[in-house]
């Protein structure tokens, strides 16, 4: 009995210790730190921090109009961004699972955006909205090329979301191609048998049976939408005028460019409590729609 | 019997990982003490992390000549600065643990920011080479905490040669005299202004400044918006600053809001554009695309007195200072040392930074310091310069007020509310 006990327990500290400890020492004390740093008015140079209690919540709460701009920003940012890179990953992977000759081809090239880093590809996409669309525009005529890409408040907020959906729909797709690939063969054959239409398949067969991947992928999705830092920070900077920095950004540049670490990390931690939420919620409501085959 | 044994060789298997793991850090830690004590023998690498894109080439060379005359000194020299936010960068090498040793301060505020990193560097040989008002930003208490990069100037950076072509005999010195000139380039089918105004440090910094230079006295107009005396909104060199600003706009380039730094410059090099809101610190960038471009530095004039708008802002871009907890430190004091006063980085600074030496013992040419350089010694020797007061601005003033002129620029205010917006900013900011 003894010896069963320690050798479980064993068994836990050698496969999970090593796990821990760096939980512990990458995300656990940092985050409490910042919990911390939060309730001070630390600069994050000086060597001095005075205690402030609540001040730094309230501040954001009554008075911090850029912030609650920044969340209106990464809230409208993330319901286009999740959807339109779902549904874009689900039908790449809905078509791309179909017997094409160049499927490998097709999924690799679609896959590609997303080992390109974040940074990188804002930088690409930052050249080919100011100097390639201009270019475009100026040859062809046409006004969607000519438009200010990144100059005015909505076509930049488009641009993210552009950009984001071109990074992000291929890793997605390939979550839903594995998913699809799943799907058994024989209910489909059966529904096929019984003259169900391609849509009715797809509604009623497809969709159901890929709930696990939907849940895998929803998720994903709306984590990085919502801390979407490196694109925001090479393509536009959040310019113009501020009006697309990111929550991320916002706490980003409280903390560095205007010295107030302690009101970042409390804005980082009311991000942690709202992400956190919406992200729990979201997996139990899908969750609960997932079916066996 | 035998699972246990399996067990012992997992446990020392990630045991050793770990211990192993623990030993690098020992040795690097052990590296570090000796740099400390100065044992001789090893090689001691000072970290530089610098703001200057425009010098980042050179400096790769002088690093090269410093190692070959020092051995046993190894300089790791990085840039973080152009387009990109310096301060930032900084803070996150602190937060993250990699302190450089030499790094680079603005000055005044960011002196307080800073203030409990920086060795005292008072005692060093060459303050008292230094220029008396390149001195200033790094002055507290009577003690100087870092050694002035050089000297700087901006204004109208103008292609001469497009000018005469548009018939302008006189250099304009009032806004009505740019107007027409602006005016004669259109006609002649050149853009006048390139604005690069995308870049938050061109309208926050540069933009914002002409409207505080213009103040009676800037460090009392500073001081009283910081004590709620002085107020942005109604005064009048704000309000005819914004004429300067629609001026630009008026007559300047498409989408000035995307249009970047390096856009800019590519723009006014190839004598697309006549006339840019920049400094002595481009002529590396212009002679690097077109080398025989005849070019100057014109004023930015706000209002029609002539003799008060004659005049280019002058000031200390930035000081090279000492991390007081670096293990380098001697090391460190002595690279800085040697920068101006050694033959060697006395070439550097002249011949290959082309900077405008902050330092009496250094001499430049207006050959080494090309057209613009030559035109900021021209003007601030003859008196004719206004201060720089950014860097008196409160933390993140750069980047609050270039969005609201951003904002402006694309036409979400006027006037009025633009220096309301600006007043905000300023009230948010300043440290309570």
């Amino acid at each position: 009995m003894n010896r069963k006990k320690t050798s479980r327990l064993t068994n836990q500290i050698v496969f999970v210790g090593p796990a821990i400890l760096f939980f512990i020492l990458i995300i656990a004390i940092p985050f409490v730190l910042g919990l911390y740093y939060s309730f001070t008015n630390w600069d994050g140079v000086s060597g001095k921090a005075a205690g402030v209690g609540f001040d730094n919540y309230k501040q954001i709460f009554m008075e911090d109009s850029s912030f609650r701009d920044s969340f209106w920003f990464t809230a409208r940012f993330t319901v286009l961004g999740v959807v339109i890179t779902n549904v874009a990953g689900f039908f790449l992977a809905y078509f791309l699972t179909k017997p094409l000759k160049t499927r490998n081809l097709l999924r690799t090239i679609f896959f590609m955006p997303n080992v390109i880093g974040g940074l990188l590809l804002g930088f690409i996409w930052q050249f080919i909205f100011v100097k390639g669309f201009s270019a475009l525009g100026s040859s062809t005529g046409i006004s969607f090329f000519n438009l200010p890409w990144l100059g005015t408040e909505n076509t930049a907020f488009w641009a993210i979301v552009i950009v984001f959906v071109w990074q992000t729909a291929g890793y997605l797709m390939v979550i839903y191609i594995s998913s699809l690939n799943n799907v058994p063969k024989d209910i489909l054959e059966a529904a096929e048998i019984d003259g169900a239409s391609r849509m009715q398949v797809l509604r009623s067969i497809i969709i159901p049976l890929i709930m696990p991947a939907a849940t895998v992928c929803l998720f994903l999705a709306i984590s990085w939408s919502f801390k979407m830092f490196d694109l925001n920070l090479s393509l536009t900077k959040g310019g113009p005028f501020g009006s697309t920095e990111s929550v991320a950004m916002n706490i980003y540049n409280e903390a560095f460019s205007k010295n107030r670490y302690g009101l970042g990390t409390a804005k980082a931690i009311i991000f942690f409590v709202i992400v956190a939420i919406v992200t729990s919620l979201q997996v139990k409501f899908t969750k609960s729609k997932e079916v066996e085959a | 019997m035998k699972r246990y044994t399996k067990f012992t060789l997992v446990m020392m298997l990630a045991f050793s990982l770990i211990l192993s793991a623990c030993g690098s850090k020992e040795a690097e830690n052990n590296k570090g003490n000796n740099a400390e004590t100065g044992s001789t023998g090893e090689t001691k690498t000072i970290k530089i992390f610098q703001f200057k894109v425009e010098i980042a080439e050179a400096l790769n060379r002088l690093k090269a000549e410093y190692e070959s005359t020092h051995p046993g000194i190894k300089l790791d020299i990085k840039t973080v600065g152009g387009g990109s936010d310096y301060g930032a960068a900084l803070k996150a090498k602190f937060a993250s643990g990699e302190e450089p040793d030499i790094f680079n301060n603005g000055g005044y505020r960011d002196l307080e920011t800073w203030f409990d990193r920086l060795e005292d560097l008072s005692d060093q040989p060459w303050v008292a080479d230094a220029v008396d008002v390149a001195k200033e930003p790094m002055t507290k208490d009577g003690k100087i905490y870092g050694q002035p990069m050089n000297l700087e100037g901006y204004g109208f950076v103008y292609n001469k040669d497009l000018f005469t072509k548009a018939g302008i005999t006189e250099t304009p010195t009032t806004l009505s005299q740019l107007e027409e000139a602006a005016k004669k380039l259109e006609a002649i089918g050149v853009t006048p202004f390139a604005n690069g105004y995308q870049e938050l440090w061109i309208l926050g910094n540069h933009t914002v400044n002409v409207a505080f230079a213009h103040q009676n006295d800037p460090d009392a107009f500073v001081k009283g918006l910081n004590e709620g005396t002085e107020k942005i909104p109604g005064n009048a060199s704000f309000l005819e600053w914004t004429k300067l600003v629609d001026l630009t706009l008026k007559y300047g380039n498409k989408n000035p809001l995307t249009t970047d730094y390096n856009t800019e410059m590519t723009m006014f090099a190839n004598g697309e554009a006549a006339m840019t809101q920049q400094g002595n610190w481009t002529q590396v960038q212009i002679d690097g695309i077109n080398p025989d471009l005849n070019i100057g530095l014109l004023p930015m004039p706000i209002n029609e007195d002539a003799e008060a708008n004659d005049k280019l802002y002058v000031g200390v871009p930035n000081n090279w200072v000492v991390n007081k907890n670096s293990a380098v430190k001697a090391e460190a004091k002595e690279f800085l040392n040697w920068l101006v006063s050694s033959d060697a980085g006395k070439k550097y600074i002249a011949k290959e930074f082309k900077f405008i030496p902050a330092f009496k013992n250094i001499e430049a040419t207006s050959e080494d310091l090309g057209d613009l350089g030559a035109e900021v010694v021209k003007y601030s020797q003859a008196g004719k310069a206004l201060s720089w007061n950014f860097n008196k601005f409160p933390d993140g003033g750069m980047n609050e007020f270039g969005s609201q002129i951003q904002a402006y620029v694309a036409g979400k205010s006027d006037p009025n509310e633009l220096l309301e917006q600006l007043q905000k900013a300023w009230d948010s900011l300043k440290t309570k």
